[in-house]
């Protein structure tokens, strides 16, 4: 997707997104914990500083944002529950209980230091970058592949 | 389309098909700051500052990817001029996009757009920016 979005956007173009994400550094039943409390759009691939210089871009910036991912959640839980009447009467008493019941795990995964929420940012550099510039940024330089130039 | 992505589709098209309710106004308003159909993590101050990150302003051409209901392509297309393409693949989400898009006078400058980020259907260089929101990527 990363790939695609380079492609579509003009030279120097900028992209910034929010993602939820497995915090760093989680072993492997963490992660699974991640990808099982977050929400159904968790990513769990490779980190996304990675994935986008992979995918050509550059200027990558990363922002923590999980505390205010703590508190829209823990907004959600209350307000869900201030209104819990109408919301039943809207979507029936199991779906009221079940969302909440995510909401809540979720939650505690995000105390537990196992859910995190990034904003991005990066640009789409006005020529294409040199291919050692990212073998030198990335981890795993053998991943690596020249970006597409349109 | 994957499996995650094919589950991630039709999780939110069974959202989307619950009309919007008084309740589900009052509770994104409490809760988001806005009203945009926002069901998700993004606050009316973050999607300001995703407006400052990527310099939106008249004549800017916007993707947001995943746009659902419109959250927050719509609403940046509003508060900054920008044009909008909101693409995503539940109908149900688009729809009600395309319905307030009427509503604010925005149908001129934000394009609801059926497509899979796997397969977008646009040119190259077609966009000066582009925001997704907790999306799969």
């Amino acid at each position: 997707m990363l790939r695609a979005c380079r492609r579509i956007l003009r030279p120097c173009g900028r992209t910034a997104f929010f993602t939820i994400h497995p915090a760093a550094g989680l072993i492997g039943a963490q992660r699974r914990r991640a990808s099982r409390d977050g929400p159904v759009a968790v990513a769990t691939g490779r980190p996304h500083r990675q994935l986008l210089e992979a995918a050509g871009f550059s200027q990558v910036t990363e922002t923590d944002c999980t505390a205010e991912f703590a508190a829209v959640t823990r907004a959600w839980i209350h307000q869900w529950e201030a209104n819990r009447a109408d919301l039943v009467a809207l979507l029936g008493e199991a779906e009221v209980q079940e969302r909440q019941a995510k909401r809540r795990a979720q939650l505690r995964a995000i105390e537990d230091g196992i859910l995190a929420r990034s904003l991005f940012t990066a640009c789409r550099p006005a020529e294409p970058p040199e291919i050692s510039q990212n073998q030198a940024r990335c981890r795993n330089a053998t991943v690596i592949t020249p970006p597409e130039i349109p | 389309m994957t499996k995650a992505e094919r589950e991630t589709f039709e999780h939110f098209a069974e959202r989307y098909r619950v009309a919007p309710a008084e309740v589900s106004r009052r509770v994104e308003l409490a809760v988001i700051g806005g009203d945009w159909g926002a069901n998700g993590y993004t606050t009316m101050a973050q999607a300001s500052l995703l407006a400052r990150e990527l310099g939106l302003r008249p004549g800017v051409r916007l993707l947001d990817l995943g746009a659902g209901r419109g959250w927050p392509g719509l609403y940046l297309a509003a508060a900054t001029g920008c044009r909008a393409v909101l693409a995503d693949v539940p109908a149900e989400g688009l729809r009600a996009a395309a319905a307030r898009a009427r509503r604010e006078n925005l149908a001129d400058r934000a394009a609801p757009v059926a497509a899979s980020a796997r397969g977008l259907p646009f040119a190259p260089a077609t966009f000066d920016a582009i925001v997704h929101t907790d999306v799969l990527c």
